[in-house]
């Protein structure tokens, strides 16, 4: 993409003007199409390989979730009686929302304890927490029974005793939240400052609504298997503290999708970041790192304090308590052992390998205590494969739809100022303290 | 001559003695066969062959439980009936009642608070019960038509017979 | 400007908390000593007499209209049908009840059981909907109401006795499929079930369920030598409403006897107080961290435009 653009010396859509003299503004289908002519923007679109495993995915995978909606679920699922609850929920659901909790870890750090050096990745976790509940609710909307019933708990039928309806009203509420704070990039883009002005003013108030969302529905949907306490697996069970291990667990999970996310940012469009993320992305990596790590070796402990609450030690030396054991070792003991060394020797590169292998240990948790390790005195299910090819394509949508944002808000990188100020902020040599240049931040420009 | 006489009041005296007899044993006549089809409705009536059950019980009270001149045996029902010998009730439907889950059945039987027999089957369950024990250790007939034929109506509901799902029918649901 | 939208924002996220937590606890029921309303049914069933007819099948497919079964009711190699991992028939979309048949050692002979809705005391599957489909009538049925579900099959997971079936092959109309003890055309009037009437061995018994546990408990004393002294479902998970005699150990004969007194409400319960606890407390909390770690900046934008129009002026 990038040498694309150098070589025809197509301009990037960073600021309000296509040039220096602040005379002419891009207009919005500049802004979308990346400041490409039409022609331009497909014939990059078709060049990029990637595209093309893109295309081969939704050629299968498109069909299918029509085919869910016209068919039913029996279409596309085993129809299982025994295994209400598949891969749809297992991993859109129940992975999805724990790795999204960045957004209020990086909202609660930067606003809340006042770590404005956290400010560069930011906006990309918020962005990465809004995308992952919005795709969990798309994934619930492929999954439930009636989709079209979806608001019912919110204005039809209350069930309030419910777990589900807290989890239900949560993930509404807090959606709106993420949106909130994610559409201060956008009001930039869009520039509409007053806006933007009016979200920056609770900022405060919707980080703490964040906090409390996050706490508690992270924690409901583990308190959701406390509904079906003989069919989890002991050593993925805990009467009392199930809800606390979900919400334990799903702040490594956040913090290292962000990690995740900026390699993945950093190796495939470089371009769209500018010097204040590419700059501070790595000593922003080992700060995540040192949250993770604590979070993952207090996770531990937990993990052992619920193990001896209910006496399971004779599991451990089971079948279950061997792929337990796999489980922690690879998604917790061997993060923690690498996070330390990697942090101790300024490894961001380790950092980032192991951030992988935390999110993996965060899925395979969430899908044994939702699938494998569910119904575990009965059968094994293993998904049709339907259903695994539609959470594939709906993964790729939602790959898409973040790089789509990506390329355009200013989430990468800033929103240029206006040029006059611009010189003479230059000229004024002021800088914030990311270390970057006044200059590049915008955002001083409407408070 | 005295003998004559002897012979002729000994008959006589036997005579009446076995007719006593007789109608100590029950006041109707036995019957050889019974038609139960009180309920008859998804089955065929029982033509039910009595003479040759009579022949196999030891006692009526096998059967009639409800004491036909044998002293209870049930250890359960000792304790209130020992010292009774005989019951003018014969016929099962007139103790078990053909609806036992009525409302107003229930509703008589909660009221009657100093009622002690409150398990008692319904008339088709207590055929069964009472038929199904011996049949099961004397391989006597114990399949549902063995001893009741199925009507339209039974074949209907049984999904059976003419009623019978085709061949090849797919079940909708798991795949 | 600033100041106030956050004072605002503490003022009324400790309103909404107060107001959550003052209206969230209305019944004075602590989770598991609910009996069941006075006038609650049950029904008796008797493994001891179940000779595996299936009539009990048949009734309930005319009663409820059901679809016509793959084989007729009366074929007996049903029994030997297993499904996924080698699991006996269970209540599906098809079938609201189904009879199994099992062969534990030293019973001298096969034992039936009979698998319905237990329509439990503290239903779980009432507990765990968070539309409120399910209700349990004064007269003890588990009901469900199919106007308002979803699909979301948070019941399925919650039954402890995988009792609920979901009519997956319904493409734009799938719902909960289960018995409703006859509720519609026979429960609300009084009458029994359609299964148990149609019993020809009398292995269920109908009635009220306080009465039941008392026939129960008889039976067991006048034959101790045909009974386990267990009736099954008299406390299990809060007691339910179907409850069950056994000549076997129940676990030899499908039961889970692993699952305790409680309801299963009472294992969320303890989450769902916590609930607005966080509320209450989380919003004073984090604010007071926000003023602690920030010290005397009281918005971090409000000092960085100061910072960049002092320079500017310069």
């Amino acid at each position: 993409m990038k040498r694309y653009l150098t070589k025809h010396e197509a301009r990037k859509v960073d600021s309000l003007y296509r040039d220096d003299k602040g005379k002419e503004k891009w207009s919005l289908v500049d802004k979308l199409l990346l400041g490409l002519s039409p022609r331009d923007y497909l014939a990059q679109a078709v060049r990029n390989p990637f595209n093309w495993i893109l295309a081969m995915i939704f050629a299968v995978g498109l069909p299918l979730i029509a085919g869910r909606f016209i068919f039913g679920l029996s279409f596309v699922t085993h129809s299982s009686n025994d295994y209400p609850w598949g891969l749809f929920l297992a991993f859109g659901l129940f992975t999805m929302v724990p790795l999204s909790a960045s957004g209020f870890m990086l909202g609660t750090t930067v606003e809340i304890f006042g770590r404005h050096d956290f400010e560069p990745i930011e906006r990309l976790a918020l962005l990465n927490g809004l995308l992952g509940y919005f795709f969990a609710v798309v994934y619930l909307l492929v999954d439930l029974g009636q989709p079209w019933r979806l608001p019912y708990p919110m204005v039809v039928s209350f069930g309030t005793a419910a777990v589900l309806f807290l989890v239900a009203w949560h993930v509404a509420t807090y959606l709106s939240v993420q949106v909130a704070e994610v559409s201060v990039s956008f009001f930039e883009w869009m520039n509409w400052p007053k806006a933007k002005r009016f979200i920056r003013k609770m900022a405060i108030g919707l980080t703490v609504s964040g906090i409390i969302l996050s706490t508690l529905h992270q924690g409901a949907l583990g308190a959701l298997f406390t509904y079906a306490p003989g069919k989890v697996h002991p050593l993925w069970y805990s009467a009392s503290f199930q809800w606390i291990h979900f919400f334990c667990s799903s702040i490594p999970a956040g913090l290292c999708m962000v990690i995740a996310v900026s390699t993945v940012v950093k190796k495939t469009m470089a371009w769209r970041c500018d010097r204040n993320f590419l700059d501070n992305l790595d000593k922003l990596t080992i700060g995540l790192a040192k949250g993770a790590s604590l979070a993952l070796v207090t996770y531990l402990a937990i993990k052992v304090i619920g193990i001896a609450h209910d006496n399971e030690w004779a599991y451990l030396v089971t079948g279950w308590g061997l792929w337990f054991m796999v489980e922690i070792f690879l998604g917790v003991i061997l993060p923690i052992g690498l996070f330390a060394y990697a942090i101790r020797h300024n490894k961001p590169g380790l950092v980032r390998f192991t951030a992988f292998l935390t999110i993996f240990g965060i899925v395979l948790n969430r899908i044994n205590t939702a699938l494998i390790a569910f119904n575990w005195k009965l059968y094994q299910e293993i998904p049709h494969w339907r259903e695994v090819i539609i959470c594939i394509t709906l993964f790729a949508v939602y790959i898409v739809t973040y790089r789509f944002i990506l390329y355009r808000l200013p989430i990468l990188y800033s929103w240029k100022a206006e040029p006059a100020l611009a010189e003479e902020l230059a000229e004024e040599k002021v800088h914030y303290p990311g270390g970057a240049p006044a200059v590049e931040m915008y955002r001083t420009m409407d408070n | 001559m005295f003998t004559t006489l002897k012979m002729l009041s000994g008959g006589i005296f036997l005579a009446i003695f076995s007719l006593a007899v007789a109608h100590q044993a029950g006041a109707q006549e036995m019957p050889d066969v019974i038609e139960i089809d009180s309920l008859s409705h998804l089955y065929e009536g029982v033509t039910f062959d009595h003479s040759m059950h009579v022949d196999l019980a030891e006692n009526c009270s096998v059967c009639h439980h409800q004491n036909a001149g044998v002293p209870v045996q049930d250890q359960n029902c000792a304790g209130c009936h020992a010292g009774t010998t005989k019951s003018h009730i014969v016929s099962c439907g007139q103790c078990h009642p053909v609806e036992p889950f009525s409302a107003e059945y229930l509703r008589q039987k909660e009221a009657d608070v100093k009622r002690y027999h409150r398990d008692k089957p319904g008339l088709k369950a207590a055929y069964h019960q009472n038929c199904m024990g011996c049949h099961d250790d004397m391989d006597g007939p114990t399949g549902c038509q063995d001893c009741h034929a199925r009507t339209e109506a039974g074949d209907k509901l049984f999904h059976a017979g003419d009623f019978a799902p085709q061949p090849g029918v797919a079940q909708s649901g798991h795949h | 400007m600033k100041g106030i939208s956050r004072r605002r924002f503490l003022a009324a996220s400790l309103a909404g908390g107060a107001a959550t937590t003052l209206t969230l606890s209305k019944k004075a029921f602590a989770t598991g000593t609910f009996e069941g309303y006075p006038e609650g049914m049950g029904v008796l069933v008797d493994l001891t007499r179940c000779v595996g007819c299936r009539s009990c099948e048949a009734a309930c497919n005319k009663e409820q209209n059901l679809p016509a079964p793959a084989v007729p009711f009366d074929d007996k190699s049903v029994f030997d049908q297993t499904g996924h991992g080698g699991q006996k028939r269970r209540p599906d979309e098809n079938a609201y009840t189904v009879v199994n048949r099992y062969e534990p050692k030293g019973a001298g002979g096969p034992v039936y059981r009979k698998v319905q809705c237990n329509h439990c005391n503290e239903p779980a599957c009432l507990t765990s909907c968070f539309v409120s489909a399910y209700s349990k009538t004064k007269e003890g049925a588990v009901v469900y109401n199919s106007k308002v579900c979803v699909g979301c099959r948070n019941c399925m997971i919650a039954c402890p006795f995988q009792v609920p079936g979901y009519s997956y092959s319904s493409a734009f109309d799938p719902v909960i499929k289960k018995c409703i003890f006859c509720y519609d055309t026979r429960l609300k009037n009084g009458k029994p079930p359609a299964c148990v009437e149609s019993c020809p061995q009398g292995v269920m018994t109908f009635g009220h369920r306080k009465e039941l546990i008392k026939i129960g408990h008889e039976r067991i004393k006048a034959r101790p030598d045909r009974y386990i002294d267990h009736v099954y479902g008299e406390t299990e998970v809060g007691g339910t409403g179907w409850m069950y005699l056994s000549s076997v150990p129940f676990d030899q004969v499908g039961f889970d006897t692993t699952m305790g007194k409680e309801p299963i409400i009472s294992n969320v319960k303890d989450f769902l107080g916590t609930v607005p606890m966080v509320l209450a407390i989380w919003p004073a909390l984090f604010t007071g961290f926000h003023l602690l770690a920030t010290g005397k900046k009281e918005h971090h934008d409000e000092d960085q435009s100061h910072a960049a129009e002092e320079e500017a002026e310069k």
